[in-house]
């Protein structure tokens, strides 16, 4: 991805921001409050429920079922490459749905039910010299 | 607690504005409002300004202070950002300033610049109204919620893809009548169904256009109303709520933050709520036009399709969809149109009614604000 | 005499192969060459890594199904070794994003190796090593590549993406144990990447004989001398796939039937996924493979090196088959692409960035 020196160099993402939340890009993390008893996406300190900071952080499998999604075809300043995109809600086995980018799919060959897995993708790059930033998307499962 | 007053309001034209910077707009709205309440500059005592990217697309921070230094006044000047709903927001904040009597006659702005940058950039700060730690990192936008909410709306109900369409065509009918509004053109079924899709299935007329703007308004208290040569609008009550992101919700086509708000604007007055009242709902996308009209009780669930052909006096200006959508700015155009509807007239329609509702959201409902007035 | 790698085998492996497919044939007509290019190198397809791909995000999903098969928990592992020649960064470990995206152990071993296509295999030597001389449980060793070609290169028919991975640990867990391996390196200079430069270069056929075929023969040589073994005493073998038929040619100099190389041989239809090539052929020789079978590996890597392995299967692999994607599963899964998407896939495209 070598481009001119003329090109734009700057850094447009936080290194420290993605640092410290990589745990919950590199893994599907839930909230789990132990005083009302609902999990939620991702990690937080506190339930987003009820407030309760008696809450367990729990790690998800990565699998789930799409429930509904749509073919974005909205520009922002680096979604270029990937367009279009599918955002998605995922319904994980754990039973909470959470948002989420959707690749390796045909849009023709998306449904509601679509069996799905978390894989390690680059979020963002901030190309051509700064970070590349990894994350999960979710992909159809395999097997 | 005494009442409070608009006595003046103003605003420019919505759109793509090359040749004025966001100074020049606001001061075109500001002069406009303070002659239209007869007051002289030096007679405001207290400034609040909504701009939801001042700092991100106009390189200013405390844009407040510097709008007061433009206009040459030394006064308390602060500034309000809620996302999308800054501009009721600001009202609170000036209507508990006249009320907690720390101003006698409060200047609200609210103003936008959304044409500086190629459209990418607005976008993606449009889209840091979502929690950026969460859904922006992850590349998910307003509008894709917008899309999601649509889909599931469409099957629930069993409404068409056309149907939906009806928002952005009464839309437009209201915005050909308002000289401020950004799209002044008629729009048939034809074109809204062959324009192209952003987020499927949602296209191009289902989405409000950002644009620039501004719009400004003045407050007064009790004693002061009696000078001005307006008729005044009492601002009666505002209430506001937040609630968790869509995706935490049993249901996603609940408007949890609108029901709070009105649950609380109903503990501090009352009101009807009907077809008949002035209402200004927030439609950055039509599916939440017709959500909000289900949560505020004006039709019954699934129903707004087929109430908004009765709904003379909805979004009078044109909604965020036709009239334009310059964020910060947006609910005090809301505000300024409905002040000259109760007033006298506005787009050539005269209101009977005493109360009028308006309504604004953040993003995918992160939180709403309501404001009632009254003439 | 024990060798020490005896007492190590592979507990679980795992491969990653991207969706989309770009057929030989669009590259031969878009720059211009003979319609039976592809046939004489035996290439129909190869394997394209999507936009958001690259060598490290290939690795972490390889090495996910290798510790899903190995039923081991991450933070056993104590060493992260990635073999590539397409490193996302020049400097910066892919080992890091990759250890830590798996939940592999902090107190771990973790670098980077090139030696162009057999730096994976490197990987698998030094994991082998730490384990036998007990300094670590269980390694991880890597190969994952997004090949880069000069576009109109000949190479450009081959390069492809995809990556292999090994949770490496005791023999008596293991679904195939390593009885001996051998490595013979020489300085050959047959193919190169200079600092900066985005594409590789090569020496055409100097890749070939004194190159690929005197390697690989030489370590295979070297193996069956040290211990022993004859070519017929191999069930399989697996060697580097640079193209369809170079491992042919080398499996029957040193005298091995074409059967034996065939069911490991998956360049026809990927591509040349450099890291990874011949630990995908040697992955799915361990997914069909019997209890008992002794499989030959002699991956092979410009500049000049091939390691020569020989495992035995034992019968603890066939259950582990099942629990990750199979090669098989991702031969099948495949979306054809043509040569504009594959070159903003793989960056050939400039762009502004803005």
């Amino acid at each position: 991805m070598a481009g001119s020196f003329e090109e734009v160099r700057i850094m447009k993402n936080s290194i420290s921001i993605f640092w410290r939340k990589r745990s919950d890009f590199y893994k599907i993390r839930l909230t789990k409050c132990l005083e009302c008893g609902k999990v939620s996406f991702p990690s937080r300190t506190k339930c987003p429920y009820c407030g309760s900071k008696n809450v367990r952080i729990v790690e998800a499998s990565g699998k789930g079922t799409l429930v509904n999604y749509t073919v974005s075809y909205y520009r922002t300043e680096d979604s270029d490459e990937l367009q279009p995109r599918i955002i998605g809600l995922v319904k994980l086995d754990e039973g909470v749905i959470i948002p989420a980018e959707i690749v390796d799919v045909d849009p023709d060959s998306l449904r509601k039910g679509l069996r799905v897995e978390a894989v390690l993708r680059r979020l963002k790059s901030d190309d051509p010299f700064g970070l590349i930033y990894y994350g999960l998307k979710f992909s159809p499962v395999l097997k | 607690m005494g009442k409070v007053f608009v006595a003046g309001v103003g605003m420019t034209k919505v759109g793509r504005i090359f040749n004025k910077g966001y100074k020049e707009l606001a001061m075109e709205a500001v002069d406009k409002a303070l002659n239209d309440a007869g007051i002289a500059v030096s007679e405001v005592d207290y400034l609040v300004v909504s701009s939801a990217f001042s700092d991100s697309l106009l390189n200013q921070v405390d844009i407040s202070s510097i709008l007061a230094q433009e206009m040459g006044i030394d006064v308390p000047a602060i500034s309000v950002n809620t996302g999308e709903s800054s501009g009721v927001a600001a009202l609170e904040a000036a209507l508990n300033a006249v009320r907690a009597g720390k101003s006698n006659t409060a200047l609200i702005i609210g103003v936008e610049k959304l044409s500086e940058f190629p459209s990418a950039k607005i976008n993606s700060s449009f889209s840091h109204v979502l929690d950026y730690e969460i859904e922006g990192i992850r590349g998910i936008a307003p509008i894709n919620y917008a899309a999601l909410l649509l889909k599931e709306y469409m099957k629930r109900y069993g409404v068409k893809r056309d149907d939906i369409f009806q928002w952005a065509i009464e839309m437009h009918k209201r915005a050909e009548k308002n000289p401020y509004a950004y799209l002044r053109f008629a729009l048939d079924l034809d074109k809204a169904r062959n324009s192209q899709v952003i987020s499927s299935p949602l296209t191009l007329y289902d989405v409000a256009p950002l644009a620039d703007g501004a719009a400004a308004a003045v407050l007064v208290n009790e004693d002061l109303q009696t000078t001005i040569r307006t008729q005044p609008v009492e601002i009666v009550a505002t209430a506001s709520a937040t609630a968790p992101p869509i995706y935490l919700r049993n249901d996603m086509l609940d408007m949890l933050a609108t029901k709070k708000a009105l649950e609380r604007l109903r503990t501090t007055v009352k009101f009807k709520m009907g077809k008949d009242i002035a209402l200004q709902v927030h439609d950055s996308f039509s599916i939440y036009g017709f959500l909000a009209l289900e949560e505020l009780g004006v039709c019954g669930r699934g129903e707004g399709v087929k109430a908004i052909g009765d709904l003379q006096y909805l979004n009078v200006g044109g909604g965020l969809k036709a009239r334009g959508h310059p964020v910060g700015a947006s609910s005090l155009y809301a505000l300024d149109e409905t002040v000259l509807l109760m007033r006298d007239s506005f787009s050539g329609l005269r209101y009977d009614g005493d109360a009028a509702l308006i309504h604004s959201i953040s993003g995918a409902e992160n939180n709403a604000w309501l404001a009632l007035l009254k003439r | 005499m024990d060798r020490p790698e005896g007492k190590t085998g592979i507990i679980g492996w795992g491969v990653y192969i991207p969706r989309y497919r770009l057929k030989a044939s669009d590259i031969a007509k878009l720059w211009g060459f003979d319609p039976t290019t592809p046939s004489s190198l035996g290439i129909h397809e190869k394997a394209v890594a999507a936009v958001d791909e690259d060598s490290i995000t290939m690795g972490w999903y390889a090495a996910s199904s290798a510790i899903k098969r190995a039923g081991i928990k991450p933070e056993k592992i104590e060493a992260v070794f990635v073999g590539s020649e397409s490193k996302p960064y020049a400097v910066k470990p892919s080992g890091t994003v990759i250890g830590d995206a798996l939940g592999v152990s902090r107190k771990r071993l973790t670098t980077d190796l090139e030696f162009a296509c057999r730096a994976g295999s490197e990987a698998v030597r030094l994991v082998v090593s730490l384990v036998s001389s007990g300094t670590i449980g269980y390694g991880l060793a890597i190969g994952s590549d997004t090949a880069q070609a000069n576009p109109g290169d000949v190479l450009e028919f081959t390069a492809s993406s995809g990556a292999a991975a090994f949770v490496i640990g005791p023999a008596e867990d293991a679904a195939a144990r390593f009885e001996a391996v051998v490595t013979y390196v020489t300085d050959t200079p047959d193919f190169w990447r200079r600092e900066g430069s985005k594409y590789p270069m090569h020496g055409e056929g100097f890749t070939g004989e004194p190159a690929y075929f005197h390697h690989i023969t030489s370590s295979v040589n070297l193996l069956m001398e040290e211990t022993g073994l004859r070519p017929e005493d191999f069930d399989y073998a697996v060697f580097h796939q640079p193209n369809g038929k170079y491992p042919l040619r080398v499996a029957s100099k040193l005298g091995i039937p074409k059967e034996k190389v065939l069911p490991g041989l998956v360049t026809p239809w990927i591509g040349n996924t450099y890291n990874a090539s011949a630990l995908i052929g040697l992955s799915k020789v361990l997914e069909e493979a019997k209890p008992g079978q002794r499989i030959l590996v002699a991956p092979f890597g410009s500049g000049a090196g091939s390691d020569a392995m020989s495992l035995i299967v034992t019968d603890k692999a066939s259950a582990r088959v099942n629990e990750a994607p199979t090669v098989e599963d991702f031969l099948s899964r495949k979306t054809y692409i043509d040569y504009a998407e594959y070159a903003k896939s793989r960056h050939i495209i400039w762009r502004n960035w803005g």
